[in-house]
């Protein structure tokens, strides 16, 4: 009896383990899914280069601009431009537009991506504004800048070989602080939540 | 002969379907009959494939329903303890267990190889013509024009008590969407607040709205549907007025489409739509 | 023979000593009571779920709002409808009921690995049922489906505690559930009798240690989805959170992840009981138990690599896309060879259709009729007419409500004998049987003609053309109601003025272990494990 009993212990312990373990994959997941997204570009994750490759082909590509603003961020948010028309592997620089139209100064953040999703590994962005805080002071417009190219490898691939367009999108968020505050006042009753 | 056949008889099965006890919606709308028992009409080429090919599966699929069902009453009869008092002693056969083992697999890839084609078509987006930028919020849709003048509307459904006559209830909205025929859109989606889902049935266009990100794909409405309206419903739980913010789509021809643009851009002139969201919001749960 | 002698020999061992009330019902190490009091929990959990349903099918009956005007109600309703049949009525019943009471008889052991640890089991399933229940009364309950997505489910559009409470009963259950799961696995490998290998097992055991391994590698990820979701909600994290570089589809993912696998949980063990019944009523062994066995392992195997698609419309990747067609597929495989094995059993079998095998044989037929939409629904083209319509919710309640039901009520007649020393009214069972099949089909069916017309799921009301099909669905949930209700005075009946039940009321074709002890099973069985060398396998 005392002999099943440890082997039974035994059992148990290494299942108690693969649990623990299963709960550690979990949380792991979060870092794992960034890092996948980024590798693979899935998602429409884009790529970050240094610069440019130094290959430049003919090849004619256009890429859109396209602008969100989170509804408690009182901003004007939009492209300067609604598109551009580069060639693959040229390095192209574009320009985004954000004013407070509130008066109070506020600080956002952006987050974005690109579409269609399976061409997201090959828009690269060299340099831009994403995840960097940007604090405008009331009534202030900023002009931001975004470096990128595409790279040509794009033709290469059989799934994004007819790809002759990709939009980059960005939504602009209030940074967790001011949330609050913007939220106490801008916002009506939400989800019809009775409270 | 056997492609014929594989094409003629779902789309028999199909067109009986559709348009046997279960018609399109009434005349000028693109919606559900009342007791429709198949999907609605195809009014994009990526709705055509779909279409056609889960009529395929409905009939592969009835097949293996009936074929289960006749073993079954064969059993059920001939194998009754009363008419089988003594039961064999059978437990394996080999050959059985490989072929029912390896016919799933054929047919089973005999799906998934249309399935896939049918899939990267709808992926592939052609070269567009025009851009419509979507944007769902708690509970209405907002629509974008960015490369006709980039104005913006609010598209709100219209509560039971203000509809006209002839009215869907549930579907009517202040603003539908006006779109040209025969004319490559790409369609961009995103969300103000929690994961909306713009879906048109007929246009077999089906796709979440998420906060913080776009989403892309394209449709292209068949020439036939000039002058109707198509109708979709919000598809993904997003909160008390999910199923009060539906999407309506008037089909036009692109000389039309070119005199609305025109209209719009001054109907809908202000560029802050953002002003008018607490009315929108207080309205929107007055749907009765 | 052995086995008589043994059951002769435990009937004098400690029946006389059962322990006092509040021991005995409370603080239970017996494997027969916590799965009897298991029992019980999933029927209340099942009257108050179906109670729910009931109440979603009145409104529905007709098109416009009649009887729920508050939407957020409505959602709530309908999640916790959700979570009650899949956490409390099916995994309950089957696992904690069944799997408790069936498995250390079957296998010819005294009780569980843990008996201790298999009442904690038991009281934390208990106060996971109440923590759902009172989510329902803190602010406006948790409206968000039981697939709990953020934003919706964060902190801004869900801002009172229920949420909180809904994901503390979920990590209740949860634990229970892998508690449990450890109990099982730990018993089947190392308490059988000796001489019974793991090739002569029987099914039904075979089924819950599948879905054992299921349990332990699913929940631990929907344990840490939930936590992530409650730090997001109340200590500032973002992982959902696209405004602090989170992302509402990370949560999918890990959802799914547990998801999927979860409602092979559901059904592995109605798998299981079918091999079980089919056997005793056609009186032959199961045709290819070796495949049976290994089918059930390849579809918990597979069912972990295909959970994206429930997610084919939030905007992955086409290749993404495609992986998960093809694997989602594959499974269609496996579940043929055990669909056509039944058949092949039941080939050439002397056929008894008693109330358990006309549920075996209704489940055989209907969950044909839920999987093959199961394989419209897997292609990621075709699903996208398909998603989030009544065609997924009609499929869903096939494979579920109907086909894992009917495994359930198959169950309760086949073994009520067993563990009540009553046998039930055949003429009454029967009875049931067709009332309730003839109830869920009326309300099933119809769901898959609105979804195919395109009518969305989870909404109160609906465009009028949706009226017809609504109308017989909601007739046949009146129908359904009834049958449930039949089954409770059968229940009720059976055990005030049931006949006594015999040792093995189903003859030649019982061959089980369980069917060695007298019925009731006395209180500690097997306390001198069988010999079971050179004996076939049980099946």
């Amino acid at each position: 009896m005392a002999n099943v009993r440890d082997k039974n212990l035994k059992t148990a312990m290494v299942l108690f383990t693969v649990v623990a373990g299963m709960v550690g994959l979990a949380f792991a997941s979060v870092p794992l899914y960034r890092i996948f997204c980024q590798v693979t570009g899935l998602g429409g994750t884009p790529g970050v280069q240094a610069s440019a490759p130094e290959v430049k082909t003919d090849t004619d590509f256009i890429v859109r601009f396209d602008a969100n603003t989170n509804p408690d961020l009182p901003w004007k948010f939009k492209p300067v431009q609604r598109e551009v028309h580069l060639k693959l592997g040229e390095e192209k620089l574009a320009f985004y537009e954000a004013t407070n139209m509130s008066d109070k100064p506020i600080t956002g953040t952006a987050t974005f991506n690109v579409t269609p999703l399976k061409a997201g590994q090959f828009f690269v962005k060299i340099d831009c504004f994403c995840f960097t805080e940007q604090t405008l002071e009331p009534g202030q417009t900023i002009d931001m800048p975004v470096t990128f190219y595409v790279d040509p490898e794009i033709y290469n691939k059989v799934n994004t070989r007819d790809v002759k367009t990709i939009t980059l999108s960005y939504t602009f968020y209030p940074k967790e602080e001011e949330e609050g505050k913007v939220s106490a006042l801008s916002q009506p009753s939400k989800a019809g939540e009775k409270g | 002969m056997r492609n014929k056949l594989k094409t003629f008889l779902p789309a028999l099965i199909g067109a009986m379907l559709t348009f046997g006890p279960a018609m399109a919606g009434p005349a000028g709308e693109v919606r559900s009959a009342p007791w429709q028992m198949w999907l609605q009409e195809p009014a994009s080429p990526t709705a055509d494939r779909i279409v056609a090919f889960n009529a395929q599966l409905m009939v592969i699929e009835t097949l293996i329903v009936i074929f289960v069902l006749g073993l079954m009453a064969y059993i059920a009869i001939r194998f009754n303890a009363k008419r089988n008092p003594t039961p064999s002693k059978t437990t394996h056969n080999t050959l059985l267990e490989v072929v029912w083992t390896v016919v799933p697999i054929l047919i089973l890839v005999g799906i998934a190889v249309p399935s896939l084609k049918h899939l990267y078509f709808a992926d592939r987006i052609p070269e567009a013509d025009m851009t419509l930028k979507i944007t769902g919020n708690q509970w209405y849709w907002n629509y974008n024009y960015p490369d006709n003048g980039d104005f913006s509307f609010d598209s709100i459904i219209v509560a039971d008590a203000d509809l006209k006559e002839g009215q869907p209830r549930l579907l009517t909205v202040d603003n539908k969407v006006v779109l040209p025929v025969e004319t490559n859109i790409r369609l961009l989606m995103t969300s103000n607040d929690v994961i909306h889902n713009w879906a048109l049935p007929s246009l077999s266009v089906k796709l979440d709205t998420m906060p913080g990100r776009i989403n892309e794909t394209w449709t292209r409405i068949h020439e036939k549907y000039v002058g109707k309206t198509i109708y979709g419903m919000c598809s993904e739980l997003c909160g008390v007025n999910h199923g009060f913010m539906p999407i309506a789509i008037e089909a036009v021809s692109k000389e039309d489409f070119e005199k609305w643009v025109k209209e719009a851009q001054q109907k809908f002139a202000s560029d802050d739509t953002k002003t008018d969201d607490k009315v929108r919001l207080a309205d929107a749960g007055a749907t009765r | 023979m052995a086995n008589a002698a043994d059951a002769h020999h435990d009937d004098h061992g400690h029946d006389d000593h059962y322990p006092g009330f509040f021991s005995r019902w409370f603080c239970s190490t017996n494997h027969k009571d916590i799965g009897t009091v298991y029992l019980y929990l999933s029927m209340f959990a099942a009257i108050v779920g179906g109670g729910m349903s009931w109440y979603i099918r009145l409104e529905l009956a007709e098109p416009g709002i009649q009887h729920i005007d508050d939407f957020q109600f409505y959602n709530v309703l309908l999640t916790a409808h959700g979570f009650l049949m899949v956490f409390f009525v099916v995994m309950p019943a089957m696992i904690g009921g069944f799997g408790n009471w069936f498995v250390p008889l079957m296998i010819g052991a005294p009780d569980m690995a843990f008996p201790r640890m298999n009442n904690i089991s038991l009281w934390l399933t208990f106060a996971g049922l109440g923590m759902l229940l009172i989510s329902a009364f803190v602010g406006s309950g948790v409206g968000t489906g039981w697939t709990v997505y953020p934003p919706l489910s964060s902190g801004i559009y869900h801002p009172s505690a229920a949420v909180d409470f809904g994901i503390l009963s979920l990590h209740l259950a949860g634990a229970a559930s892998i508690l449990g799961a450890i109990n099982f696995i730990v018993t089947i490998f190392n308490m059988r009798a000796p001489g019974m290998t793991m090739h002569k097992m029987p099914l039904f055991v075979w089924s819950i240690l599948v879905t054992a391994f299921l349990l332990l590698l699913a929940l631990p990820v929907l344990a840490g989805a939930l936590t992530m979701l409650l730090t997001d909600r109340n200590f500032g994290t973002h992982f959902f959170d696209p405004a602090g570089g989170g992302d509402p589809i990370l949560w999918q993912h890990l959802f799914w992840f547990f998801g999927h696998p979860e409602v092979y949980i559901i059904i592995l063990p109605a798998f299981g009981i079918i091999s079980q019944i089919v056997s005793t009523f056609s009186k032959k062994p199961v045709f290819g138990y070796l495949g049976m066995a290994y089918a059930m392992a390849a579809i918990g195997v597979v069912g972990f690599v295909v959970w994206a698609h429930h997610m084919y419309t939030v905007g992955l990747d086409v290749d993404t896309r495609a992986y998960f067609t093809a694997a989602t597929m594959v499974i269609a495989v496996p579940t043929g060879v055990k669909i056509f094995s039944w058949l092949a059993t039941m080939w050439g079998g002397s056929i008894d259709f008693k109330t358990p095998m006309l549920y075996a044989f209704g489940f055989i037929f209907l969950f044909v009729v839920g999987g093959v939409t199961g394989v419209t629904l897997a292609n990621s083209s075709a699903d996208l007419v398909f998603h989030d319509t009544y065609f997924v919710v009609a499929h869903f309640h096939y494979v579920m409500a109907i086909a894992a039901i009917f495994a359930m009520f198959g169950a309760w007649y086949y073994w009520i004998g067993k563990m009540s020393g009553k046998q039930y009214s055949e003429g009454l069972g029967k009875l049931q049987f067709w009332v309730f099949f003839v109830g869920v089909n009326l309300l099933f069916f119809p769901q898959h003609f609105a979804g195919l017309a395109g009518m969305p799921r989870r909404i109160p009301d609906y465009p009028d053309a949706y009226a017809g099909w609504n109308y017989i669905s909601s007739v046949g949930a009146l129908i359904t109601a009834i049958g449930t209700v039949l089954f409770f005075v059968i229940l009720f009946r059976t055990y005030a003025a049931g006949s006594k039940a015999e040792q093995n009321p189903w003859g030649e074709g019982a061959t089980t272990l369980e069917w060695h002890v007298p019925s009731p099973a006395p209180f500690h069985t097997f306390e001198d494990q069988p010999d079971m060398s050179g004996k076939a396998p049980a099946e």
